[in-house]
């Protein structure tokens, strides 16, 4: 039905998409599998005419195509259910619906709100939906928002669907009653592709299966061919490229002392690694923590975890499953629902500054709101880590001249790209405003850093860089937690792993990548 | 480039200016030349100007410091206003003569505090825009002034809806014999210099920009956010408030009904002239006092004196559309 023979997308000199080809037919649930970054979201943006491809053929029915707007990709039969919903909280359900509803509906000037809800209320019907057309999409519950989103991608008669990891916001209960709703538009006829990086949802539900990998198709499923360890291994790969060229740097860095590592190489055991790391002292111990959200499923759910001085902990998983929460938790800026956190056995004062004067400093994922601010000068953000500091305070004022020393200093040492200390972050490249942002975390050589996603967005020589810095510390005796959605990243430098999935946090005995896959995917 | 767009601004500023004098039936000249004459043509003028422009440097003061927070409080005008009440109460009141004039500053700054900490308090504990909860602070600041002239401050005559008159020791001395420039002018001064110290170099000064720069990475480096915004809103206010005190003390020596000619309206034109800078607001609302000082005697021109006020929004145009293309000229 919808066939793509050799699609390029670039964004760039950044290749999203390589040479894919992916096809679906009538009747079948096609399932895309991959890591963040693998070029599900962009591949799917390409059928739904978001974007369009930089080389490439797309055929709709045997007839190549090319969409002019998502809107004219919904004239032709290709409806999308997006990850985040895209409903006016404001407005009323039904007039949700008439936003961008066909123009066939009426002149320029006309209000068909009776006749985009006549043909909602049919197709609701169908699928044995009661839905309250008066109320306020915002007032709605996650999984009535997503009715409203799949009724919004059936008007004008969709011959395909495209499902965006569309379990990803839904409860526990919700998720099965979504899978019916799939099935049955399936059986009607329609071609539906579903996103997702969970293994036990693909496979319940997926007819075939295809793996996204860094942009290419690296394997491709049917239903019966496929088992959670192939799908593993297929989506975080054996061991990439970008890993290969870190590893020389990464592996001469020097080493913790404290720790009586073995001269020479890493044991390829980092579980045994991690045994040795943690007769340091412990200085970040979480226990039982828990944070519930107003949405119904707890966010984090009983958190337990220990870091040693000198130590990693590397903390992986998709986006989404409680890594945000957990780096707020863990540097004062949200409240846990309970469960303890202390640093060296002491409970901080639970708010931002709380937990900078008890020495835990971050690296927030993001580094352009939470990391920077990007009108001020690098003093200033440099500044906003000692701003409760007795050594850069005179009386009521900040002693500027020693804090544009300091600058001068973290320039030097970080060896940041930047016109001088009056720079503003916002003129920095990426990469050096990451720099700004570790010159911040590691300045006084800190108790604990919690570093969320730190090379995200960095060329290679930045992520080598980031990673060096971060063994600096792990040397210097920092006790270090390393979240991230990189799986290379967490492998090249953690002494332990552990995979956050939905919110529960499950260490990972065996660190092989397939293993670390499935904990990944979902499969305990 | 920015040369460029300072004389399309400026040019397309005058031709407006001029057409809109020409509408009304007079020549653009003679209102430029009744215009410089009114403002500074004399040294009672010049005091005119001064006296003018001392409540917009305070006021202007207080709208840039809250709009450096990121805080939009448009509510000077009212704070003014309740500094004017209490100034007034304390004016009327016989006390210690060295004292008296100090504590009638201190009793509007309070009170402005006050008035702008009530619009503070609902946004950091009710989620209050402060843009809708100042303005309409505005209106019953306003509703306030007439009921005290009518109740508790009215003059012992019971006659006209105005306070008694300061005694003598609450009052600003004039500066300059024959004008009716005050010592206020030096007070403005000098809380322009504190003001522009307390953003470059004190430490709550430097919490107050990182929290209108970004407030997520002020928050994670530990500055406490509704503490910083409080604060803001207190100092912002008691400057506003200050405003009012120093016109009772200074210039009119009573409360009247409509006391404002709308200080606290211009002076969110004055702090956005200034670029928000302490420096800049004292020139920007010399520019302002000299426009409505002049403004007088344009009728002498044959014209109304309400072009001044088309005259004082043109050029906030000008210059808002300049300091745009200037910024959009310097990203592209």
């Amino acid at each position: 039905m919808v066939e793509a023979r050799g699609i390029v997308r670039r964004f760039g000199s950044f290749t999203a998409l390589d040479g894919v080809n992916f096809d679906v037919r009538p009747g079948e649930i096609h399932a895309l599998l991959g890591e963040n970054g693998a070029g599900k979201s962009t591949l799917m943006n390409v059928l739904s005419g978001l974007l369009r491809p930089s080389a490439g053929e797309l055929f709709l029915e045997g007839q190549p195509v090319r969409f002019a707007s998502p809107a004219d990709a919904t004239a032709r039969g290709v409806g999308m259910v997006h990850q985040h919903f895209l409903l006016v909280p404001s407005l009323s359900v039904g007039e949700n619906l008439l936003l961008g509803a066909s123009a066939r509906l009426g002149g320029p000037w006309s209000y068909p709100l009776r006749s985009v809800l006549g043909e909602a209320k049919a197709l609701a019907e169908q699928l044995g939906w009661k839905l309250p057309w008066d109320a306020l999409a915002g007032s709605l519950s996650v999984g009535v928002q997503q009715r409203i989103e799949i009724l919004k991608a059936l008007r004008g008669g969709a011959k395909l669907l495209l499902f965006d990891e569309p379990t990803s916001v839904l409860t526990p209960t919700e998720t099965p009653e979504l899978f019916d709703v799939i099935r049955r538009l399936a059986q009607e006829g329609r071609g539906v592709v579903f996103i997702s990086h969970k293994l036990d949802e693909v496979l319940s539900l997926a007819d075939r299966i295809t793996v996204l990998r860094r942009g290419k198709v690296v394997a491709s499923f049917a239903r019966s061919e496929a088992d959670e360890a192939l799908l593993a291994t297929a989506m975080v790969g054996e061991e990439s490229e970008a890993a290969r060229m870190l590893a020389i740097p990464l592996r001469s860095a020097p080493q913790p002392p404290v720790m009586g590592e073995p001269e020479g190489e890493v044991p390829p055991n980092l579980e045994d690694r991690g045994q040795k790391y943690s007769q340091g002292e412990p200085r970040l111990t979480v226990t039982e923590l828990t944070l519930n959200t107003s949405g119904g499923k707890p966010a984090l759910d009983r958190v337990s975890l220990c870091v040693a001085a000198g130590e990693i902990l590397g903390i992986a998983g998709v986006d989404g499953n409680g890594q945000t929460e957990l780096a707020e938790c863990l540097t004062g800026l949200k409240l846990p629902s309970s469960g303890t956190i202390t640093i060296e056995n002491q409970k901080p004062t639970p708010t931002p500054a709380g937990f900078l004067a008890a020495g835990v400093t971050s690296v927030p994922a993001d580094r352009q709101r939470r990391g920077l601010a990007l009108s001020m000068t690098l003093t200033e953000n440099l500044a906003l880590g000692t701003f409760s500091d007795a050594r850069f305070r005179k009386g009521p004022f900040l002693s500027w001249s020693a804090l544009r020393e300091r600058t001068r200093e973290a320039i030097a040492r970080f060896d940041i790209r930047a016109e001088g200390p009056g720079a503003t972050a916002g003129s920095l490249s990426g990469g050096n405003q990451q720099k700004v942002v570790l010159a911040r975390a590691l300045a006084d050589s800190p108790k604990v850093i919690i570093a969320v996603n730190p090379t995200r967005g960095l060329d290679v020589g930045a992520i080598a860089f980031v990673h060096q810095a971060l063994r600096q510390a792990q040397s210097g005796g920092a006790a270090i937690l390393l979240i991230s959605t990189e799986l290379d990243e967490v492998l090249a430098l953690s002494g332990r792993i552990g995979v956050l999935f939905e919110g529960r946090l499950t260490p990972a005995s065996d660190t092989s990548r397939s293993a670390l896959g499935r904990l990944m995917g979902g499969v305990l | 480039m920015k040369l460029w767009a300072l004389i399309l601004c400026v040019g397309v500023g005058l031709f407006f200016l001029c057409a809109v004098i020409l509408l009304a039936g007079a020549s653009p000249l003679a209102v430029g030349a009744a215009l410089w004459s009114g403002a500074f043509g004399s040294r009672y003028d010049v005091g005119e100007t001064l006296v003018q422009t001392i409540p917009l440097v305070l006021t202007g003061l207080a709208v840039a410091l809250s709009f450096r927070a990121r805080l939009m409080n448009i509510g000077a005008e009212g704070q003014l206003l309740l500094g004017a009440i209490a100034a007034t109460g304390v004016g009327v009141l016989k006390l210690p003569a060295p004292i008296h004039l100090p504590l009638c500053l201190l009793a509007g700054a309070l009170a402005g505090a006050l008035w702008s900490g009530l619009a503070g308090a609902l946004k950091l504990w009710r989620g209050v825009q402060e843009v809708l909860s100042t303005l309409l602070l505005n209106f019953i600041a306003v509703q306030l002034v007439a009921w005290v002239v009518r109740g508790p401050l009215q003059e012992a005559a019971r006659q006209f809806p105005q306070s008694d008159r300061l005694l003598t020791p609450a009052k600003f001395v004039v500066l300059l014999p024959g004008t009716r420039l005050h010592a206020g002018v030096l007070l403005a001064l000098i809380l322009t210099l504190i003001v522009w110290a307390f953003l470059k170099y004190a430490a709550a000064g430097f919490a107050l920009r990182a929290v209108g720069a970004s407030p997520e990475a002020a928050e994670a480096s530990g500055i406490p956010l509704k503490r910083t915004m409080l604060t803001t809103f207190l100092l912002s206010g008691a400057l506003a408030g200050l405003a009012g005190a120093v016109q009772i003390c200074g210039v009119t020596y009573l409360l009247a009904d409509k006391y404002s000619p709308g200080y606290g309206y211009t002076a969110i034109a004055v702090a956005l002239m200034a670029n928000l800078s302490a420096p800049g607001v004292l020139l920007s609302a010399l520019l302002f006092g000299a426009l409505t000082a002049g403004g007088s005697s344009v009728q002498q021109a044959g014209i109304s004196s309400v072009v001044i006020q088309v005259l004082q929004a043109i050029v906030l145009f000008a210059l808002l559309a300049y300091g745009w293309l200037a910024r959009r000229g310097g990203r592209a």
